[in-house]
């Protein structure tokens, strides 16, 4: 569409579609991927110089060649592994019974608005306090070894994926409702053809959010009550001053976070793929 | 063709509790639609021509009077009698085909013979080639057509049709009223149209049934007496037209004299009843 | 799905506003009854009147509202300043398609990290006091805002800025008038996550960086006391200041959101 009036090129978000697209030097994607780096790069350079001059102590901020030696060996000796694995095991385990209990309770609350009556208010006052509010209550009821974790992550995970369950099926379209009554559905026809496929986005938001948190609960309490685990080793490298160590498994911690959220992310799109402009 | 009965209306009413007052919305609804008829109803918005369609299929219940199917009272929704709405709400994330096949869901075929009444249906509604589509990439006239054909798919008695091209724009609602005259030229199934464009009521239909509102009563039953297929230029058309809309510019004049009086016409404060329009073909809200 | 009647009499049972008491009120008594008849013999079974009691004490001896306080005035400052930088550092993101490329994809990267795993870096660099706590609660609270308001500037409708480009607006008009309303339900929804999760915060951060004073604190002292009902106590108060976080944030978007109908932060 040619538009006649002077362009306005105050914001990129206006940039012209309308003129003949000029022949890319680099494919855009490519370019992309380049502008990410030179921030970063420079920041490294930066700690790198910062550390080679001592304009900060050792202790307080070690060289980017100690902190990639630390991991190196870390990885080698398998302890990083090792400790990856413990915290992996438990923050699935804790999600696993999260998701049954917040995808019942949800569901539950759901679809019965006697359930609902019962448990919903009891339900809302148990989610105002947070997960870390629960810590020292239940470190008095169970201690500290692995009961206490997964209590906590799976609380952490079940408050979210309940919430969203629930609001997801009652706010399923009536009017897809009617389809299925005037279609004569029964009742397991209706939920399982009409009330969870259009449920299902909400429901998966909660997962997600679910599991965002239980990795956020497993390392809080890796970091206060544990033995092994990520949390533990980022602990126990801050109390020697290790900060290559602490650094080193700060950045699994994030590795691991980014990809259980991208590998949630490719089944939702599997899953959702319909969802273009549905509701 | 398909099997169809006769669809009795007799005496019917319904009235809702507002805030402790009975509002009436239909008074004494007497209509009898013959197999294989195609009835248009027209009316300006309030007249209850909605709430009388789903009370047909089954959708609302509580009412007094009859509606009988075949002699039988209807009670509940039943794949005797499907509904076409006006969003063609169907499940985004089902392909075109598996849509249609819902339809198909709770009725006594064989697996064989709902495949192949699917793909008749597809190319019933002139969508071969869509089979696989999600309803995000369809057009609103694509969709629509989606919508007949699942609620033909079941071959009912009564097809009801609640203003089903109202959310469409000019072109694509004069092609697909041509489609669905196809379509019952075709199938011969009692067809029910709600809607409130008069010159697609009396394209289609053998009759048009004038309701007025407030509360919602027949106040006539115009015969269209024009041979297939109809030109809507034509005189006898023009006609017809004229002679329906003067039912409804004299409900229109009564409302505004009865707003210039200071009240409404029936002594309530109702929503306004809409106005007619130089070319009174529509009513605004 | 049939609409269901709410009936007063008790023909169906309990009346339906009541029902959620049921469960609290069954536990309550079955709570009170294992202390009165000695069911368990275990040091941390305090009766509801203790719980009660030692909640009198602290509120009357003003204790709570010191700790109270102490907590609430990190978890704003730091909510505060995150929160702040977070709505500048989001705008800068939307606006600036540059900027994005540049600093998005090392902005993303850092947001993965869990949120408690920066506390022993921020302990290192900020010491064990207030600051390093302030500092953590800004972090908590700028990492939400920033996205949500970077989605909130993306997802103006280009219908509206050309309406903007046809009535020639300036550029701070533009975002006066078109970008920074179209984007408040995302700047809220980012706001009100980003107090939650500075609430949260604060409370680890009581726990992790032990010093000074704080209803975490109190909680800390509480169970390395074995002192039940001081921990009931703090729980419910946490709960309590919870909601009211909640609640004051959900008031202040349906206002500010008024043209909206319907709020964004359901979570």
């Amino acid at each position: 569409m040619e538009r006649s009036w002077p362009l306005d090129f105050d914001s990129a978000d206006l940039a012209p579609e309308t003129r003949a697209p000029a022949r890319p030097a680099v494919p855009a994607w490519l370019g992309d991927w380049l502008l990410a780096w030179p921030l970063p790069l420079a920041v490294l350079a930066l700690w790198a110089l910062a550390a080679h001059f001592e304009w900060i102590a050792q202790q307080v901020l070690p060289s980017p060649e100690a902190v990639a030696l630390t991991f190196k060996e870390s990885l080698l000796s398998g302890e990083l592994r090792a400790n990856l694995q413990i915290s992996l095991v438990r923050v699935f385990a804790g999600f696993a019974v999260g998701l049954v209990g917040g995808l019942a309770l949800g569901v539950a609350m759901g679809l019965s608005p006697t359930v609902k009556d019962y448990s919903y208010p009891l339900f809302k006052a148990f989610a105002q306090v947070p997960v870390l509010g629960w810590l020292p209550l239940l470190m008095l009821l169970v201690g500290i070894d692995e009961a206490l974790k997964i209590i906590l992550i799976s609380k952490a995970a079940l408050v979210p994926i309940a919430l969203n369950t629930y609001k997801g099926i009652q706010n399923v379209p009536t009017r897809f409702i009617e389809v299925g009554r005037v279609l004569r559905f029964t009742r397991w026809q209706m939920l399982t053809r009409v009330v969870f496929p259009a449920a299902l986005a909400p429901i998966w938001n909660g997962i997600r959010y679910g599991l965002t948190h239980a990795w956020l609960a497993l390392v809080v309490v890796e970091l206060l009550a544990s033995s092994e685990g990520l949390g533990y080793m980022i602990v126990y490298g801050r109390q020697l001053f290790q900060l290559d160590v602490v650094l080193a498994a700060v950045v699994v911690v994030g590795a691991v976070g980014y990809a259980l959220d991208k590998g949630l992310a490719a089944i939702e799109k599997r899953l959702l793929g319909w969802r273009k402009e549905a509701f | 063709m398909a099997h169809t009965g006769t669809l009795h209306i007799a005496h019917l009413s319904k009235h809702y509790e507002v805030q402790g007052e009975p509002l009436a919305v239909l008074d004494n609804i007497t209509l009898t639609v013959n197999p294989g008829e195609f009835v248009s109803i027209v009316g300006s918005s309030g007249c209850g021509k909605s709430t009388l369609l789903r009370l047909i299929v089954g959708l609302e219940d509580d009412y007094q009077g009859e509606v009988l199917l075949d002699g039988q009272r209807v009670v509940g929704t039943s794949l005797d009698r499907g509904i076409v709405f006006q969003e063609h709400r169907l499940f985004p994330w089902l392909t075109v085909e598996q849509n249609i096949a819902l339809g198909l869901l709770n009725a006594r075929f064989t697996e064989a013979e709902k495949t192949q009444s699917v793909r008749e249906h597809i190319a019933l509604v002139g969508l071969e080639g869509f089979e696989t589509a999600y309803p995000h990439q369809l057009s609103g006239g694509m969709s629509q057509r989606v919508a007949i054909a699942r609620a033909l798919v079941s071959r009912p008695e009564v097809l009801l049709l609640d203003e089903p091209f109202g959310a469409l724009d000019a072109l694509t609602r004069a092609h697909l009223q041509q489609e669905l005259h196809r379509i019952w030229q075709a199938e011969g199934i009692t067809m029910i149209l709600v809607t409130h464009d008069v010159e697609e009521a009396i394209y289609l239909g053998d009759k048009v049934v004038v309701m007025e509102p407030r509360p919602g009563r027949i106040r006539r039953i115009v015969p269209v007496e024009l041979a297939h297929p109809r030109d809507r230029v034509a005189l006898p058309f023009a006609r017809l037209k004229e002679d329906v809309l003067a039912e409804f510019a004299g409900e229109a004049e009564a409302a505004t004299a009865a707003r210039h009086a200071g009240r409404r016409g029936d002594g309530t404060r109702g929503p306004d009843s809409g106005f007619a329009l130089p070319n009174g073909l529509r009513f605004a809200l | 799905m049939a609409r269901t009647h709410i009936t007063t009499s008790l023909r169906g049972g309990i009346p339906r506003p009541l029902r959620g008491l049921v469960i609290p009120l069954v536990l309550l008594v079955a709570w009170w009854a294992a202390v009165r008849f000695g069911w368990s013999t275990s040091p941390l079974l305090v009766a509801p009147s203790k719980v009660w009691q030692t909640g009198v004490d602290q509120v009357v001896s003003g204790k709570v509202f010191a700790a109270l306080g102490a907590s609430l005035w990190r978890d704003l400052a730091g909510f505060a300043i995150g929160a702040t930088a977070g709505l500048l550092f989001g705008a800068l993101l939307g606006a600036s398609r540059l900027a994005e490329k540049f600093i998005g994809p090392s902005f993303h990267t850092l947001k993965q990290i869990s949120l408690f795993a920066w506390i022993p870096l921020l302990s290192v660099w900020f010491g064990l006091g207030d600051a390093a706590k302030v500092a953590f609660l800004s972090l908590a609270a700028f990492f939400p805002v920033v996205l949500n308001t970077f989605e909130g500037i993306r997802s103006v409708p280009p219908d509206l800025l050309e309406v903007a480009r046809v009535l020639r607006f300036t550029s701070a008009q533009r975002w006066r008038k078109v970008i920074l309303p179209s984007a408040s339900p995302a700047i809220f929804a980012g706001i009100h996550l980003g107090l939650i999760y500075a609430w949260l915060a604060t409370l680890g951060a009581e726990y992790l960086l032990v010093s000074g004073q704080g209803i975490g604190n109190l909680m800390i002292d509480g169970r390395e006391h074995f002192w039940m009902d001081m921990v009931l106590f703090g729980v419910f108060v946490v709960g309590l200041v919870g909601f009211t976080l909640n609640w004051i944030a959900s008031r202040i978007e349906a206002r500010a959101l008024a043209w909206r109908g319907r709020s964004v932060a359901q979570f």
